[in-house]
């Protein structure tokens, strides 16, 4: 008679060091490898996919939810989470809008000199995610509300107040200092692309390389050890909604600037395409594990199968039954990847 | 502490009574009150039928209450089942699902409630009024412009053209499209590209114009299907360098966004619905309604357009003809887009 070892033939001890930390490398950035092949598929078998104004329309197009998944992820690893991010976005968008369009239900206040539009613009949108963030982070840290009631009331009265304040209707005619982020390009790549990169660049440092980044994390992980251990929980936890509210409403003002106006229904449906990348890109949603790497990687994923599907026609119903897909294929992928580090690594 | 509870209950309950007071002196002036059922809020054009319809309906003694259904068939099946109870004088349904409403208007009419179809036409159920503009026949109206565009560029209808359309969910752009395309069957030198704009929201809209633009640089022409998607595309056209007029755009609806599309020049043509006068012809046939009296068929005067009414299988329906909006009239005072509703109030056909 024979028996089965209890231990994996390739355990950790068996594997060389630089096979493993090839190994461990795979699995931390598998939605990259993942990404790749995508691409590489789309590429080979869509005409006309293969050029670079596609690559730079995929990064482009992820900007929005990009940015607006960086905040789900900051409060996702804090062990909460901001569904009200959308309606921040769209809230955002219109305020600054309705205080700077001359079409529509646009007010039309006029800043001279020109310049000073963008700033100014820049720091009312920045200041509208800010008060609803405060506001998420108040009633989730003071009175102990549940993050996920408090930002679904957020996210349904924010939408509101946006059809409230517009009445409904459309509003156009931004300045151009405004519309710079949309216009303009280094480097041949488009600024909202760059806007896209630096904000994973800063916050993937922000959650890496400082005491909040690492203090946020522990406190996804174990709230109350890391209260024990003298890290002022709800400080930071605040920071992360205001944070997560502030990006909100930064999107907002990029999304002003790329439609040029803002409509009632401005960016609706990009929540749960934010939650997928976030989902997609191993942020988990128990909190205390993440990077924004897997995000950043999740976001052009789903962009890029959005704009293979405009670019060969292919109905869209399709489209939400392969993000559906995927986000399923993720969480698949996320299981089997724990299982496949404990059995090897 | 105690008084100034009680001084606080005694202010809001005056406040309740005399709000009371002046709503019950005001529904005494009124012949009764009419519940509006629109499907959202989030599209221009349907909150402006709201004020076009509480004015044209107050010029002819009605009070509106008007229901948001956020796009929602359940919601709105739901307002169904509350507005019954209610008894009001008619309802105005502007269904978010053409079919869906089907068993609503059944219960509403089997109820005694008259109900009156606006903008969205219903044809699988009797009603007792319908004032359309036709989608449909929006899509031949777009066909017609988009013909014209693209024979003064080439001498003959050629060439391509990029259609979004709204979200594929809703049956009034599926419509449009139908319209359109058995209209433009009869141009085939022409290469109709479509793409819908999920959720009718303008990035999405944005984003299909750039990716088209850039695998089909060819592309001559753009109709979308709503006024707020073409300002997306405008602002894509912009940002890639292009002028107004090197790649046409033609829009539906005829919101005041796409006319300023029209004045800036980014825009050729805006196929207008009609709304105010959609909302004027439910006016002038309340009373009828209201009172199941008979509804004649012929051509009546609706606010300066000439409008035809018929006693098709699904009641009375009067068409409102869609108007081509170019630079040349883009300035008329009758197009809803320039926001100068009649002053001349409705008056009930006798």
């Amino acid at each position: 008679m024979t028996t089965q070892s209890a231990t994996a033939p390739h355990s950790t001890s068996e594997m060389p060091p630089r096979r493993r930390a090839a190994f461990e490398f795979v699995l931390d950035n598998l939605v990259w490898f993942v990404l790749a092949i995508v691409l590489a598929v789309f590429s080979l078998t869509i005409p006309d996919f293969l050029q670079i104004g596609i690559f730079l329309n995929i990064l482009q197009n992820s900007t929005f939810i990009g940015i607006i998944a960086v905040g789900l992820s900051l409060t996702l690893i804090a062990g909460h989470m901001d569904l009200s991010i959308e309606s921040v976005m769209a809230l955002a968008a219109m305020v600054i809008a309705l205080m700077f369009g001359t079409g529509g239900a646009g007010g039309g206040i006029v800043l001279e000199p020109g310049w000073l539009y963008f700033p100014v613009s820049l720091l009312i949108a920045l200041a509208v995610g800010a008060i609803v963030g405060t506001v998420n982070g108040t009633l989730v840290v003071r009175l102990g509300i549940n993050a996920f009631i408090v930002t679904l009331a957020s996210y349904i009265w924010a939408r509101g107040l946006v059809v409230a304040l517009s009445g409904g209707r459309s509003v156009y005619g931004l300045p151009d200092a405004m519309r710079v982020m949309a216009v303009d390009q280094i480097l041949g790549i488009p600024l909202l692309a760059w806007m896209l990169i630096l904000v994973y660049i800063v916050f993937a440092f922000i959650l890496a390389k400082t005491p909040f980044g690492r203090h946020l994390t522990m406190i996804g992980g174990n709230e109350t050890a890391t209260y024990r251990a003298g890290i002022r929980v709800g400080a930071i936890v605040m920071a992360s909604f205001i944070l997560s509210g502030m990006l909100a409403g930064f999107a907002g003002w990029l999304l002003a600037s790329r439609t040029a106006g803002a409509t009632a229904n401005l960016g609706i449906g990009m929540l749960f395409q934010a939650f997928a990348a976030v989902v997609i890109g191993g942020v988990s949603l128990k909190g205390g594990s993440g990077r924004l790497s897997g995000v950043f990687a999740g976001v052009l994923l789903l962009s890029s199968i959005q704009t293979a599907i405009n670019v060969m026609g292919m109905p869209p119903h399709y489209t939400q039954m392969i993000q559906g897909g995927l986000v399923l294929a993720a969480v698949l992928l996320d299981t089997m990847k724990n299982t496949v580090r404990r059995y090897y690594l | 502490m105690k008084t100034l509870l009680r001084s606080i209950t005694g202010a809001i309950l005056a406040i309740a009574l005399a709000a009371t007071a002046v709503t019950a002196a005001a529904a005494a002036d009124m012949k009764g009150k009419i519940y509006y059922l629109v499907p959202t809020l989030l599209d221009e054009f349907q909150t402006g039928s709201i004020d076009a319809i509480t004015k044209f309906m107050g010029d002819v003694g009605y009070e509106v209450v008007a229901l948001d259904g956020q796009n929602r068939t359940d919601l709105q099946l739901s307002q169904i089942d509350d507005v019954i109870n209610l008894k009001p004088s008619a309802v105005i349904l502007a269904a978010v699902d053409f079919d869906a409403a089907k068993t609503g208007i059944e219960k509403m009419r089997a109820a005694g409630i008259p109900v009156m179809i606006f903008d969205r036409q219903i044809t699988s159920t009797p009603s007792d009024f319908t004032s359309v503009a036709g989608t449909v026949e929006i899509g031949h109206v777009a066909a017609e412009q988009i013909t014209r565009l693209l024979t003064e560029k080439y001498g003959s209808a050629k060439g391509k053209v990029l259609q979004i359309l709204g979200d594929p969910g809703d049956p009034y752009t599926l419509e449009i499209q139908q319209g359109f395309e058995e209209k433009m069957a009869a141009n085939p030198d022409v290469t109709i590209i479509t793409h819908p704009a999920m959720q009718w929201e303008a990035t999405n809209a944005g984003n299909i114009a750039q990716d088209q633009l850039l695998t089909n640089p060819d592309i001559d022409l753009i109709f979308v299907h709503a006024a707020h998607l073409a300002v997306a595309v405008a602002a894509v056209l912009e940002a890639q360098g292009k002028k107004p007029g090197d790649v046409m755009l033609v829009s539906s609806n005829g919101a005041p966004v796409g006319l300023d599309l029209i004045r800036k020049g980014w825009e050729q043509v805006e196929v207008e619905q009609p709304m105010y006068a959609q909302a004027a012809a439910l006016a002038m046939f309340a009373d009828k309604v209201v009172n199941k009296e008979k509804i004649e068929p012929g051509t009546y005067d609706v606010t300066g357009l000439e409008s035809v009414l018929t006693i098709e299988d699904w009641g009375p329906n009067i068409k409102i003809p869609g108007a081509a909006i170019t630079k040349d009239n883009v300035d008329d005072p009758k197009f809803w887009g320039n926001l100068k509703p009649p002053s001349e109030p409705v008056m009930s056909v006798k």
